[in-house]
C-alpha cells in the first residue's frame, strides 16, 4: 500500500506529507512486535529490502545496462520508486551533476568499486543487512563490502570525522528506531542512477516494524548544499526466515582489481 | 568420513588447550563471575585493545626462557621500542625509506603481556610454530618464489593486508599488528558480534548451535560457530578458503577459539590451530585482550588505497627504466 507514491498530483503530496508528518504508530493499526530482555522493540534479525531503489530511488521504467556485453544480466530492472512525492528536489546545478553521474557511472558510481555504500544506500542494496541488539548499542552490520555501523543509543555526541558510513545516534520514538545519522564524506551515492550528496548530508532514518517479518524503513534526506528542501524515502524491510540464513562474505575488493589495476599490471 | 574427520580433529583441538596449558598457569581466574546479559550469558561486550609488545614466537636469543622477570620484561620492551622506532634517523637512506611512516602511525603498545611469557605461544613450551608438513613446505615455498620473482606483477603479488582484503587482527585467530588492534564485542540473544577496527570487519559468530556452512562454501575469515562453556564463549571456526594463509596453514585449518572474562577490564583470548595438512602438530596461544575507551573509529583501507597504484605504478616504471638502460 506504500508502494504507489510515484503518483504526482500535488493534492496527494499534500496529503502524503501530512500523513507521513505523524508520528508511525498513528499511520494504521499498530503492531506490538516483540520485545528485548529490557522491554524495548525487538528489531534483530537480517533484513533485505525488495526492490529497485538501488539502481535508482525514483520510479523508473526498465533501460538497458551501461555494459552492453552483460545483457540482461546487466539490464535495469523497474522500480516504482520510494521517493515521497516521486522527485529527488535537486538544486539546478546539482541537477546538472546528477545527469553526468549518470553519464559516467560506470566510471563514478562508488559501488563499481567496492567502496563502503554509505547511507542509506546499504539498507537498500540487493545484500542482505544484519541487526544485532544490545542495550546502548545496536549493531547493523552488512553483507556487501563488510560494512557495519553502530547505532549508540546513549548520545555519541558530535561525529569525530567524517566517515563513508556516518555517525548514527539512536533512540526510540515509541515502536520506532530513529536514527539520526551525521558525519558523512562526500563520496557516496545514493544508488546507480547518479543520485548524490556533499558532506552537508543529514539523515534521519526510522524503523518501524509492521508484523513479525517485516519492518517500515523511512529516510529524510536533508543537504542544503545539493537539495531544496528534505526529502523522504520510505520501503518495507523483509526478514530473510531462512533457518539457515546469515551473512555470508562478500569482501568484493579482489572483484575489482583488475578494473582498477589492470591497467598497471606488467606487460599491459 | 568427512564427518568422522572433522569430529576427530574437533576431539583432539578441544583436549588442547588443558594441556599446552601445563607449563604454564592458566591466567583465568576461578574467582571472578562475569557480568552477565539479560538473556543470562556472559557478558564480554565493550571495547577492547590485543595490543603488546610480546611477540607471537618466542624470540631465538631467549632460548629456554618461558617467563621474564620484572627487571628482563622492562628491558625488553625499552629495547624493543627503541627498535621500531620508525622516528630514527640513524640508518641511512634505505633505513628512511622503510621508516617512511613515522611514529605516530603505530601503536604496538608499551607493555609486555602481565604475565610475561616470552610468547603468546604456549602450546608447545617452546613457544615456537611447530614445523610445517613437507606438503605445506613446499606450497610456502612456492608462495616465497613467486614474490621473489613477481614481487609487484600485478595487485595479487601484494599482501592481503596492502590489498586491504583482511588483516591479521581479524585472523581467525585475531593478532595484534603494529596499529589499530581495536575491537569492539556487541553481544545479542544467539549472536556475538566482534567488530574489528582494522580496515572495518566483523566478525559474525552465532550461538544458536546451527551447524557450519556446506565444505564447498569457503570464506576468507572461515565460517564461525559459538557456543558457551560455563564463563567461556568457545567459537569453532572452518571453511577457510585457503587463501588466508596463517603462517603456512590452508582450508584445512580448524580454529578453536576461547573467549573468558578474567577480571573487570581482561578479556583472556585463547586459541588452538589444528591443521593436520600444514602443521606438524597442533598449537596455540593466549593472548589478553584490556578494556579501553571508546569508541571505534570507521577505517576505509581500500578507499584510500592509493598505495597499491604507487606500488604497481612503481614496479612499471623500475622496470621501463631498466629496459632504457639496458639498450
Amino acid at each position: 500500500m506504500r508502494t504507489g507514491f510515484a503518483v504526482n498530483s500535488t493534492a496527494v503530496n499534500l496529503v502524503f506529507a501530512l500523513v507521513l508528518a505523524l508520528p508511525a504508530a498513528a499511520q494504521g493499526p499498530s503492531y506490538k512486535g516483540p520485545r528485548t530482555a529490557d522491554g524495548k522493540p525487538n528489531l534483530a534479525g537480517i533484513w533485505q529490502a525488495m526492490n529497485a531503489a538501488n539502481w535508482d530511488l525514483e520510479g523508473h521504467a526498465a533501460g538497458p545496462g551501461a555494459l552492453a556485453a552483460m545483457g540482461a544480466i546487466g539490464a535495469v530492472p523497474p522500480g516504482l520508486g520510494v521517493v515521497d512525492g516521486g522527485e529527488i528536489p535537486y538544486l539546478p546545478a546539482a541537477a546538472a551533476k546528477k545527469k553526468e553521474n549518470f553519464a559516467n557511472r560506470l566510471k563514478l558510481d562508488p559501488e563499481v568499486k567496492c567502496f563502503m555504500p554509505g547511507v542509506p544506500r546499504a539498507t537498500y542494496m540487493p545484500y542482505p543487512f544484519q541487526i544485532v541488539q544490545s542495550q546502548k548499542t545496536i549493531l547493523f552490520t552488512y553483507e556487501y563490502d563488510s560494512a557495519e555501523r553502530t547505532i549508540f543509543m546513549d548520545n555519541p555526541g558530535a561525529s569525530p570525522s567524517d566517515s563513508w558510513m556516518g555517525w548514527s545516534a539512536g533512540h526510540w520514538e515509541g515502536d520506532a528506531l530513529v536514527v539520526d545519522v551525521t558525519g558523512f564524506n562526500d563520496e557516496t551515492w545514493f544508488d546507480r542512477a547518479g543520485d548524490f550528496h556533499s558532506d552537508a548530508l543529514h539523515v534521519v532514518e526510522r524503523y518501524t516494524p509492521l508484523s513479525p517479518e517485516t519492518l517500515m524503513y523511512e529516510a529524510t534526506i536533508e543537504d542544503k548544499k545539493v537539495f531544496s528542501r528534505p526529502w523522504k524515502i520510505s520501503m518495507p524491510l523483509y526478514r530473510h526466515v531462512e533457518k539457515n540464513a546469515q551473512l555470508l562474505e562478500f569482501k568484493c575488493v579482489e572483484f575489482v582489481e583488475e578494473l582498477m589495476y589492470g591497467p598497471l599490471r606488467k606487460g599491459r | 568420513m568427512k564427518a568422522l574427520y572433522w569430529l576427530a580433529c574437533v576431539a583432539a583441538v578441544i583436549s588442547i588447550p588443558a594441556a599446552g596449558q601445563t607449563p604454564q598457569k592458566s591466567s583465568v581466574p576461578k574467582n571472578f563471575t562475569p557480568p552477565r546479559t539479560p538473556d543470562g550469558k556472559p557478558d564480554l561486550q565493550g571495547v577492547w585493545t590485543n595490543v603488546t609488545l610480546t611477540p607471537l614466537e618466542r624470540p631465538a636469543e631467549l632460548k629456554d626462557k618461558a617467563v621474564f622477570t620484572p627487571a628482563e620484561a622492562d628491558q625488553y620492551a625499552k629495547d624493543l621500542i627503541q627498535r621500531n622506532n620508525a622516528d630514527r634517523r640513524d640508518g641511512g637512506a634505505e633505513a628512511d625509506v622503510g621508516r617512511a611512516y613515522n611514529n605516530f602511525w603505530y601503536d604496538r603498545g608499551t607493555k609486555v603481556i602481565p604475565a610475561l611469557r616470552t610468547s603468546l605461544i604456549i602450546d608447545p613450551p617452546d613457544g615456537k610454530i611447530p614445523g610445517l608438513t613437507p606438503e605445506a613446505q613446499a606450497r610456502v615455498a612456492a608462495v616465497a618464489d613467486r614474490r621473489r620473482l613477481h614481487p609487484a606483477d600485478g595487485p595479487e603479488d601484494r599482501s592481503l593486508t596492502e590489498r586491504c582484503i583482511i588483516w591479521p587482527t581479524v585472523g581467525p585467530p585475531m593478532l595484534p599488528g603494529p596499529y589499530n588492534n581495536n575491537y569492539q564485542i556487541v553481544q545479542g540473544p544467539g549472536y556475538v558480534m566482534i567488530v574489528i577496527e582494522m580496515i572495518h570487519d566483523v566478525r559474525i559468530i552465532p550461538t544458536d548451535g546451527r551447524p557450519h556452512l556446506p565444505s564447498n562454501i569457503r570464506q576468507w575469515a572461515g565460517d564461525p560457530r559459538g557456543h558457551w562453556e560455563g564463563n567461556t564463549l568457545v567459537v569453532d571456526t572452518t571453511n577457510f578458503s585457503g587463501k588466508t594463509s596463517f603462517r603456512g596453514s590452508d582450508e584445512n585449518l580448524h580454529l578453536v577459539e576461547r573467549f573468558t572474562r578474567a577480571g573487570p577490564d581482561t578479556i583472556l583470548y585463547e586459541f588452538a590451530v589444528d591443521d593436520p595438512s600444514s602443521f606438524t602438530k597442533p598449537w596455540g596461544a593466549q593472548i589478553p585482550m584490556a578494556k579501553m575507551d571508546g569508541p571505534l573509529v570507521e577505517y576505509a583501507c581500500h578507499e584510500g588505497n592509493y598505495g597499491m597504484s604507487g606500488i604497481l605504478g612503481g614496479a612499471r616504471a623500475d622496470e621501463k627504466s631498466k629496459a632504457e638502460k639496458g639498450k
